[in-house]
């Protein structure tokens, strides 16, 4: 192999994470393996979403040099699987440690067939190198609950593998011959023979970049759920290779208000054609859209029936269905905030309330009758719009417990609960 | 078998009146009481003559109980099904349980109804009269010839029969299937629990009989009517499964009875029509009883109390000035009564509306806001429901589309303005509709990019693409959750 490969697996980590979990009506905390690559030489780790989240409290990598040490979270992207946490550079420089980083390739220039290598933490098994093949270049995977109950893969496609990839693997790079990262391994079909999954590097560079600059990634909503238009061209009088049609458009969302329907085809954006006859084009479509400033008016080129049309919609921030979480220990409740698209999902009115994640048998909210999937809405008449209000109130009874009346939905029925100290 | 199987019950029947008798002398204390003790005396000594009169009191009465058989046709099967039922009056009209048709069946898939009586293999021609709301009750008549040879059930009433009571001796009659003949058998147990659910119900130690079949005390008289058994819980253990708990209920043989004055009043209650119609209709969704905690800090003491989760848009009770969220804690100025299981309480209010009429009203007095509120409301006349609704099967498509009925409207959260479209009944499998990825209940908005408002201009569109043996295919756009979708139904 070449020395270049040889310093990409001097760049590849075992990542080592503690984190919260507020399933069972408690807050409890797991641990969990992953890989990671250390992206630059002030300490970047590039690691998918589901090995490093907000949930972690505790991130620990274990150098190639058989060296651990600490890391903080810089920020993560879960429509990606992406990432981004920083070695504790006063543990590195106070300990004298050395690493390498690796270098980014070009994901666009792979073709199928060509030779790559993974390189992670299988099992546990640090520094595992496996090889296989670009088996495509341009996977459709879209998991609307894929990393950890979030959303991905709504906006890339994905490289697919056989180099065997297993769980371990997972923020791991996928490389050329010449060392260069080309993907980041994020999943695999379990039970399948190898059929593995990682985020093109081309996707992850320009994610890279947004979690350095702001932590976070930031794209714009309009509400449409895209379907291919495959076979279907004929029966919307389109000409081949042109336009997406669009299945659903989600309730109350931008697109809704702009009156948009399920069954129109989306043929450009802002001017711009687009061509969503198969899967796999869909995603760099919903890309263009997320991709619009937030806030900002996009045009919208139509075709409803036998009529053209342009309609302007004025984007909003996209969110993930997932609210904070939180739990509540005295009353044995672990809850998460009603998102606005759980609302729209679930047909609520709005997104007031707090779903129960879980409760814990013999405790406070068990035994006044509450249970996973209960939405709470209102404590003593008060609305609970934020979580924060509901931690008021925890609070509150912390301090001078007393009977509290709640009200929940559960399948469009409400109830009353008295929770008691 | 049969006979072995009375002999030991007659024996339990035997010490159970020696046991009664005794405990009736033992309660005598003054000498004027000498009669009554020689009365008892002379009863242990007629016991064995009074025994015998078991079986034929079960001979009698085995000539009010019937099995129906009948046909629930659909799209694809005819799916055959035979319940018990009891004789209610000359006329020869059949009560069976309400467990006999599903709510979802119209009258125009009931087909074939056919009445055998006991130990016969002879069947009668029977007509299906409707269900009737309050009972849950569906109505059979039986053929004219058949009618002398059934007893109403009303001529095993005996005035100042006394209501079943804790540890009574009841008995009933179970019915064998059509192999056997349809052989009636005789079952005895006692009261273990009475319990208003809001009728007053008991629950016998062992299987009384069929579902809706006649229960009895020792003396022959009517006690009540059994009821759908109830689910009881066991563990399964199997060689891979250890205690895996499930819930086990008897179709065949019930445990549970209604009392008689919870049946005799409403035998009359005969449907006009097979829809049962009128139906009387409050328009609320989710009636849900507070426990005794809620009641409390409610500061409802000794009663118990409803929130009402939705008002349906356009029913009676929004026109009354019924709210979501209003808690209901009064019916016709009483209070409402703390009921076990909570749930029955909401039973208690659904009687309550369906012993009525439309037109009828019903106070209610809610809580709202920590005000009381009483309100009028003038009951409607239920809107069409899925029985009722107009049907009909594509076969070279391979699917059933209904009309979009008002329930449908609130299962999806539409606004009677925005109701249009048509339902999916039923998708046969495999068929183009299937492989178009269409689903039972997935609602249809357009076909072939026209917006479908009626179900007539649904139906119209659907027989022309039926009829086209050249077409391709066809487009629909449809909804599913809060989802819609474009299904393209390939037709060749």
């Amino acid at each position: 192999m070449s020395g270049d490969f040889n310093r990409l697996l001097e760049a590849v980590v075992r990542i080592d994470v503690r984190e919260v979990t507020f399933a069972e009506g408690a807050r409890r905390f797991v641990a969990g393996v992953g890989s990671g690559v250390i992206l630059s030489n002030d300490g970047l780790v590039l690691t998918n979403a589901h090995v490093a989240s907000p949930h972690a409290v505790e991130i620990s990598i274990t150098l190639p040099s058989l060296e651990r040490v600490g890391a903080k979270l810089v920020g993560w992207d879960h429509w990606t699987d992406l990432a981004l946490i920083r070695l504790d550079l006063d543990e590195v420089k106070h300990r004298r440690l050395a690493f390498q980083h690796a270098a980014f390739g070009d994901s666009d220039a792979l073709y199928a067939g060509e030779t790559v290598y993974a390189v992670g933490t299988p099992y546990g098994l640090t520094r595992t190198v496996t090889r296989g093949i670009i088996s495509n270049n341009r996977r459709y995977f879209e998991d609307p609950g894929g990393v950890r109950g979030y959303e991905t893969g709504a906006f890339n496609t994905w490289l697919q593998t056989d180099a065997a990839i297993n769980p371990g693997n997972s923020g791991g790079p996928l490389v050329t011959e010449d060392g260069r990262v080309v993907g980041i391994n994020s999943r695999a079909y379990v039970g399948a023979d190898n059929l593995g999954f990682a985020i093109p590097s081309n996707i992850a560079r320009r994610v890279v970049d947004g979690l350095v600059a702001h932590g976070s990634i930031t794209r714009s909503y309009i509400g449409l759920v895209p379907g291919t238009l495959q076979d279907l061209e004929h029966f919307f009088a389109l000409a081949l290779n042109t336009g997406m049609l669009i299945n659903s458009v989600d309730a109350g969302s931008p697109a809704a208000r702009a009156s948009l329907h399920g069954g129109d085809i989306l043929l450009a954006i802002n001017g711009q054609k687009v061509d969503g006859r198969f899967p796999e084009q869909l995603p760099p479509i919903q890309n263009m859209i997320a991709s619009l400033p937030v806030g900002s008016t996009v045009r919208l080129s139509l075709k409803r029936g036998g009529q053209a049309m342009e309609i302007p919609v004025v984007t909003e921030k996209l969110e993930s269905r997932v609210g904070e979480e939180w739990a509540f220990e005295k009353w044995g409740v672990s809850v998460r905030k009603v998102s606005r698209a759980f609302a729209r999902e679930n047909q609520l009115d709005d997104s007031t309330g707090v779903i129960v994640l879980g409760v814990q048998a013999g405790f406070p909210a068990a035994v006044a009758g509450l249970a996973a999937g209960d939405i709470i809405t209102k404590v003593n008449h008060e609305s609970l719009t934020e979580l924060g209000t509901l931690q008021r109130i925890y609070q509150q009874f912390e301090a001078k417990p007393d009977s509290l009346l709640l009200e929940a939905r559960r399948d469009r029925r409400v109830s009353l609960y008295v929770l008691k100290p | 078998m049969n006979s072995l199987f009375i002999h030991r019950y007659l024996q339990a029947a035997c010490r159970s009146v020696l046991a009664r008798d005794l405990r009736w002398s033992g309660l005598q204390v003054s000498p004027a009481s000498r009669p009554l003790q020689i009365a008892a005396i002379v009863l242990v000594t007629l016991l064995p003559l009074r025994a015998a009169e078991l079986p034929d009191l079960f001979a009698e009465r085995v000539r009010s109980c019937v099995t129906v058989e009948f046909l629930v046709e659909s799209e694809l099967d005819r799916q055959p099904v035979s319940v018990p039922g009891v004789c209610i009056d000359a006329g020869g009209t059949i009560i069976l349980p309400s467990s006999a048709i599903g709510s979802r069946v119209s009258a125009r898939q009931l087909k074939d109804f056919k009445i055998y009586r006991p130990n016969s293999a002879t069947a009668c021609r029977a007509e299906y009269l409707g269900q009737d709301v309050l009972t849950g009750w569906h109505f059979v008549r039986a053929e004219e010839k058949l009618r002398p040879e059934l007893v109403p059930l009303t001529a095993w009433v005996r005035a100042g029969t006394p209501e079943p009571r804790l540890a009574d001796e009841v008995w009933g009659i179970g019915l064998r299937g059509k192999e056997e003949d349809f052989r009636p058998y005789f079952l005895m147990s006692r009261v273990g629990l009475i319990q208003p659910m809001p009728q007053m119900t008991a629950i016998a130690a062992a299987e009384l009989g069929g579902p809706c079949l006649p229960v009895f005390n020792r003396d022959g008289a009517l006690v009540g009517l059994t009821l759908n058994s109830f689910g009881q819980n066991f563990l399964m253990f199997s060689r891979r499964e250890r205690g895996v708990p499930v819930v086990l209920v008897n179709v065949e043989e019930s445990s549970v009875f209604l009392f008689a004055n919870e049946v005799l009043p409403y035998l009359g209650r005969i449907p006009r029509n097979v829809s049962g119609r009128p139906l009387p209709w409050l328009g609320v969704f989710g009636l849900e009883p507070v426990d005794p905690e809620v009641a409390r800090f409610l500061q409802l003491e000794n009663q118990s109390a409803l929130v009402v989760s939705e008002v349906l848009e356009g029913s009676p009770a929004e026109t009354a000035g019924l709210k979501g969220r209003d808690i209901v804690v009064a019916l016709d100025g009483r209070p409402l009564p703390r009921l076990k299981p909570d749930q029955v309480v909401a039973t208690f209010v659904e009687r309550e509306v369906d012993r009525r009429r439309p037109g009828d009203e019903l106070r209610l007095t809610v809580l709202r806001d920590n005000q009381r509120l009483e309100l009028k409301v003038t009951l409607g006349d239920e809107p069409k429901v899925i029985r009722e609704a107009e049907r009909r099967y594509f076969e070279r498509l391979g699917l059933t589309v209904r009309e979009f009925l008002f329930g449908d409207g609130v299962a999806r959260h539409v606004k009677l303005a925005q109701q249009a479209g048509v339902i999916v009944d039923f998708v046969k499998p495999n068929s183009p509709a299937a492989m178009g990825g269409l689903e039972f209940d997935d609602w249809i908005r357009e076909i072939d990019g026209k917006e479908i408002k009626t179900y007539a201009e649904a139906i119209a569109a659907l027989a022309a693409i039926e009829a086209d043996k050249d077409r391709p295919e066809f487009v629909l756009l449809t909804s599913r959750g809060s989802e819609t979708a474009v299904r393209r139904v390939k037709l060749k």
